[in-house]
């Protein structure tokens, strides 16, 4: 099996074990002298451009409803300015919401007084961030331990802790130099390596990879992906690449101007944007490298075609093509776990990889 | 007849004007009886209104009147701060004992070590060591280390006030707000300025009279340096403190203070200088050491002495300053590295 497929099996989770980990509600974000008047106009209606205008205030986040699985990945994916990095914020409560809620295990993170707030950014989530943000003046080892430390861990246990995640993370060796004698990828994974020290249940990763080069940033996903498969941590990263987002969602919500506008399983809103700015967005990527026999699969129906080749439902189209060195001919039968669940054909993955209409109209227009 | 007589007698004051028969001070045109020319028209100030309208206080009276207030609310000054203050005059007065009564022997040695441990450099200590044979070599030692004990105290005095005032400024907007403009007016206050409200509130011999003026003026840098370090921290790296749980006296400690360690540094080496400065200014208070030669250089117009004792001061400064510079240094590397 390729290491796609792995990744696809191991992630998924039957339906019956998805738990709500995270739940964001309702929640409003208004910045400006007063937001809490302007709540009650942007319900009534008052658009973004006309709260700026006519009221001097910015709205950042419009009514946002998520819910964050147990042991999933959720990608908030936005362009800058659209609010996801203000999101993110208010989960750990780095910035304070105007209204709304954020359910942690069915309590509201909003509502905790100061010292469980602490508790709660010590022991049950944690954060990586784009630029690093790493302690300059401390050792790597030290940084790593930061939450242990901050826990009042015994120093023993801390350097252990610290030891163990920087080794996973290939960095030992350099436990004793400074974050600025490393490299940005090198970095990262410190900082990577002082989130995972915390053993919180959940992660934030704020533009985490955003910062690196492109083929960096692709190891950098793999690792996350490949510790994710050990760890099942709730997982909450922002991105402003479609491809980064794809290649590690479970779950994508897409974000402009501060609303929601799609969010669900990543194939089904590649294959179904319901607006015409995801279809923009959409149109750029390559569809055969992220789309999978599964979204694509017609249901089982009639006889399977004599010849038809056994697939794999979560290899992407592109190695299916790959599989059979392009020819057009060929049909596919689906199978899991020895039973049959699917047809494909050829012809289905080709129309598959047309982009819904929205690249042609960009041409035209 | 002055010129604004017929303005008070116009608008009907001039029974209010005769009501007050107060001696005024004759300025020298009056006492001869000259008349202000018609194109000399003067400007209504109070002594020009007085000579019209008894009335009217004049300006020496407003000098009067503010060091009578002073004076009334001196005691209860005094009753604050003088307990306030001892402490001050108790470190003073044993650093002096200190510093004078330990044998050159000991004493020098040991500034040459302490010299080292801070600045880490043999140069430096080479220097220290250079300067200290000059004072005694000239019989200015004593002087010397008495000018040292005294902003010894006073640095530490003002270190360890001015670090917390300018923490508590970084931390909050209307704080730095109401202080700004206080260490605006003790920077740019003339420095005899300072002396004379203290000469009020102290006993001249009371060494806390001069220690406050010189921790007065030289704890602005330290302030404002560890205000604007605190503020320069890189905020990211704050926003990492606050998403790990750090506690504020966490991130205090463990984070801003130690990256914001190379302008307090700055401050401190400003402070130390300053100190230097007002010490010899101080003399005329009764601060011991060079100043009082510089002084007596003055006084006396004995050229030699206030030469060599300003000379004497020269060096100190050059020692402090490279002394606490070097330490400085070794700090901007260390933090160098770090970004």
């Amino acid at each position: 099996m390729t290491e796609t497929q792995q990744q696809g099996k191991s992630r998924r989770q039957p339906e019956a074990d998805r738990n709500v980990k995270i739940s964001v509600r309702n929640l409003y974000k208004i910045f400006g002298d007063q937001p809490e008047d302007m709540v009650e106009l942007v319900k009534s209606g008052v658009s973004k451009s006309d709260l700026l205008e006519q009221y001097q205030h910015v709205l950042g986040l419009h009514d946002i409803n998520i819910e964050m699985m147990d042991g999933e990945i959720t990608v908030i994916m936005g362009l800058s300015g659209s609010g996801k990095s203000t999101l993110i914020r208010h989960l750990n409560r780095l910035i304070e919401p105007t209204t709304g809620e954020v359910i942690l295990d069915g309590q509201d993170v909003l509502k905790l007084p100061e010292a469980e707030l602490l508790e709660v950014r010590r022991k049950r989530m944690s954060m990586v961030f784009q630029k690093f943000a790493l302690f300059p003046h401390r050792t790597v080892a030290e940084n790593a331990a930061l939450s242990l430390e901050v826990r009042g861990d015994d120093l023993a246990e801390q350097q252990a802790e610290a030891e163990y995640w920087l080794e996973r993370l290939g960095l030992s060796g350099f436990e004793d130099s400074y974050p600025h004698q490393l490299s940005g990828g090198m970095q990262q994974r410190v900082g990577i390596a002082r989130a995972l020290c915390a053993h919180s249940e959940v992660m934030l990763l704020d533009e985490a990879f955003s910062a690196l080069d492109p083929i960096i940033r692709s190891q950098m996903q793999d690792l996350l992906l490949e510790l994710q498969r050990e760890l099942h941590k709730t997982i909450v990263f922002i991105t402003h690449d479609l491809d980064e987002a794809l290649k590690l969602a479970d779950h994508l919500v897409i974000l402009k101007d501060g609303y929601v506008i799609q969010q669900g399983e990543p194939q089904e809103i590649l294959l179904n944007p319901c607006d015409p700015y995801i279809e923009q967005f959409v149109s750029d990527i390559n569809r055969a490298r992220v789309l999978r026999v599964r979204s694509v699969m017609k249901p089982l129906q009639g006889d399977v075609h004599p010849d038809a080749i056994t697939v794999d439902p979560d290899v992407n189209l592109e190695q299916v093509i790959e599989s059979v060195s392009g020819d057009t001919s060929k049909h596919f039968v689906v199978v899991q776990d020895d039973q049959p669940i699917g047809l494909l054909s050829m012809h289905e993955i080709v129309v598959a990889m047309v982009p819904r209409k929205a690249s042609l109209e960009i041409l035209d227009a | 007849m002055a010129t604004y007589t017929g303005l008070f007698d116009a608008l009907g004051l001039r029974d209010w004007c005769d009501s007050e028969k107060k001696p005024s001070l004759l300025s020298l045109r009056s006492l001869k009886g000259e008349e202000a020319a018609w194109y000399e028209f003067p400007f209504p100030s109070l002594d020009n209104l007085h000579s019209a309208c008894n009335a009217v206080p004049q300006t020496r009276d407003m000098t009067a009147g503010l060091e009578a207030g002073f004076l009334a609310v001196r005691p209860a000054m005094r009753t604050v701060l003088d307990p306030l203050t001892q402490p001050l005059s108790w470190a003073l007065d044993s650093a002096l004992v200190v510093f004078t009564a330990t044998p050159w022997w000991a004493l020098v040695p040991i500034i040459c070590f302490l010299c080292y441990r801070v600045a880490r450099s043999a140069s430096v200590t080479l220097l220290v060591a250079v300067f200290m044979a000059f004072f005694l070599f000239t019989d200015h030692y004593t002087y010397a280390m008495q000018t040292l004990a005294i902003i010894f105290v006073c640095t530490l005095i003002c270190v360890a006030v001015g670090v917390p005032i300018g923490i508590l400024m970084s931390k909050s907007d209307t704080t730095q707000r109401v202080i700004t403009p206080i260490l605006d007016m003790l920077q740019t206050l003339p420095t005899f300025v300072y002396l004379i409200p203290l000469i009020f509130l102290f006993k001249i011999t009371e060494p806390k009279l001069y220690g406050m003026a010189i921790i007065l003026y030289a704890i602005v840098p330290v302030v404002r340096l560890t205000n604007l370090g605190i503020r320069l921290v890189d905020q990211s790296v704050i926003e990492a403190a606050h998403a790990y749980g750090l506690s504020s006296r966490q991130r205090l400690l463990g984070v801003e203070i130690p990256l914001a360690l190379p302008n307090i540094m700055a401050g401190v080496n400003q402070t130390i200088m300053m100190s230097l400065a007002m010490v010899v200014i101080a003399s005329l208070v009764s601060a011991p050491g060079l100043g009082t030669l510089v002084l007596d250089g003055i006084n006396n117009l004995r050229l030699g002495v206030g030469f060599v004792a300003g000379f004497a001061i020269v060096l100190l400064a050059i020692l402090l300053d490279r002394v606490s510079k070097s330490a400085l240094d070794r700090i901007n590397s260390a933090q160098a590295q770090l970004k």
